[in-house]
């Protein structure tokens, strides 16, 4: 940790994004790289400063009032707590999702299945988190709840979070569990894509896999890509490596479980 | 309509990618990504200033028509997919009625132009997201604040 004159100061790396974090409490910096590490899973380095593009300065104020400040603008103005800090997370790992050079990240699910990947693209409430815990009930290894990482030759990383479950007690809260908890398995290792599902839950709905050509499967794909709009041409590349090959199939779905064993019976029926 | 004009592609601030049968277009100055279904690929790719929308539709080969080629074109000038805007006139048919008399007769798969609009930003993508402080309250809405803010979130 750095100190100036009137700030704290933690730079680092994640992803290849340099971050420099600062702040006028060196309280509130400790806890905002706790956060950092929590929300990058630890997949960040310290580094010298002048490696660093992105900015982040949590100004605390007289009254208690905690404003983020990201690269000059104002995202966060509040007292800080749980639910604050939660959205801090989020905050993290969007910007460096977004700014990553090299991976690009699909707001997806990921679980990986005898050794391809089954991507899930999704945004909040689509039900990813449900589904990838039914999928790894049945065996299907765990990559992420949250982001397809694909690198520049079209592999996904593992991005393994704990599970953020929203349940039918508590449908705002999300409660983070252990893929261990659930007899689960993560993965480890880059993989290549084989199937990429578009589902959201609906709960009269049956099983119906519509497949979608590879262009389309594209297209529809930069909706559920972080920041597509910066540098597109080396995104849409990536993606299209990844993608390559890949059953892209679309279906809506109901009850999670009966969906996930009848969804890799279909995979196993399609792999190529 | 004059069969024998030559329109000509824009290449210009797009990023075009080729898939087996399709190809995606992404406009860098509009954000708008466009998937062209064969048909609408082949005669975008043909578009290279010296060949005759008559032409284009002979290479379909038998079963074709220039109004096959027109329906693209119409689609690819709305789309900005051209370097001047040609607007095809169907003989006061609409679009649809053409779609449907030459759906009937071609072997040719109709062209298709599918749109969207890359979203804003990262941030934009959070369930967060708001344009109005009603989007902030609800049961599904899991937010920092339940007022939407300058930058368009449902956070303080």
């Amino acid at each position: 940790m750095n100190i100036s004159a009137s700030h704290y100061t933690f730079c680092f790396e994640s992803y290849g994004v340099g971050v420099r974090l600062s702040s006028n409490s060196a309280e509130i910096l400790e806890t905002a790289v706790d956060a950092a590490r929590s929300a990058l899973l630890g997949t960040l380095s310290e580094v010298s400063c002048d490696k660093c593009e992105q900015d982040m300065f949590l100004d605390l104020e007289d009254d208690g009032t905690l404003r983020v400040i990201q690269n000059g603008a104002e995202m966060l103005s509040d007292k800080p707590g749980p639910k604050y800090w939660a959205y801090f997370d989020s905050l993290i790992r969007l910007l460096v999702a977004d700014f990553a050079p090299e991976l690009v990240f699909i707001h997806s699910g990921v679980v990986g299945w005898k050794g391809k990947a089954i991507v899930l693209p999704g945004n909040s409430f689509y039900g990813k988190t449900t589904l990838v815990a039914e999928l790894v009930k049945c065996g299907a290894r765990y990559y992420s709840d949250e982001y397809a990482i694909i690198d520049q030759h079209g592999l996904v990383h593992p991005f393994a979070r704990p599970l953020s479950m929203r349940t039918s007690v508590a449908p705002i809260r999300e409660d983070p569990v252990q893929i261990e908890s659930l007899g689960g398995m993560r993965g480890t290792t880059p993989i290549p894509i084989s199937h990429v599902l578009f589902t959201k839950f609906d709960a009269e709905a049956v099983a119906n896999y519509e497949f979608i050509t590879p262009g389309r499967g594209l297209m529809e794909m930069l909706n559920f890509t972080i920041g597509p709009r910066r540098n597109a041409e080396y995104r849409i590349k990536v993606l299209k490596n990844a993608f390559t090959g890949a059953i892209i199939v679309e279906s809506p779905r109901a009850d999670a479980a009966k969906f996930a064993r009848n969804f890799l019976e279909f995979v196993d029926n399609t792999a190529i | 309509m004059d069969n024998s004009l030559q329109p000509v592609a824009r290449k210009t601030g797009l990023v075009i990618q080729e898939t087996a049968d399709e190809v995606l277009v992404y406009d860098l100055n509009t954000n708008k990504a466009h998937c062209l279904n064969q048909t609408a690929a082949k005669v975008w790719m043909a578009c290279d200033g010296k060949t005759s929308v008559g032409d284009i539709a002979a290479s379909f080969g038998k079963g074709s028509n220039e109004d096959l080629v027109w329906l693209a074109i119409d689609q690819l000038s709305e789309n900005d997919l051209l370097e001047s805007q040609l607007t095809a006139k169907f003989a006061g048919q609409s679009r649809r009625d053409v779609i449907k008399k030459i759906g009937l007769a071609s072997v040719v798969a109709i062209p298709v132009i599918a749109s969207l609009v890359a979203p804003q930003d990262a941030l934009a993508a959070q369930s967060c997201r708001c344009s109005n402080p009603n989007q902030c309250i609800g049961p599904n809405v899991s937010c920092p604040a339940t007022t939407c803010n300058s930058v368009g979130l449902c956070a303080p």
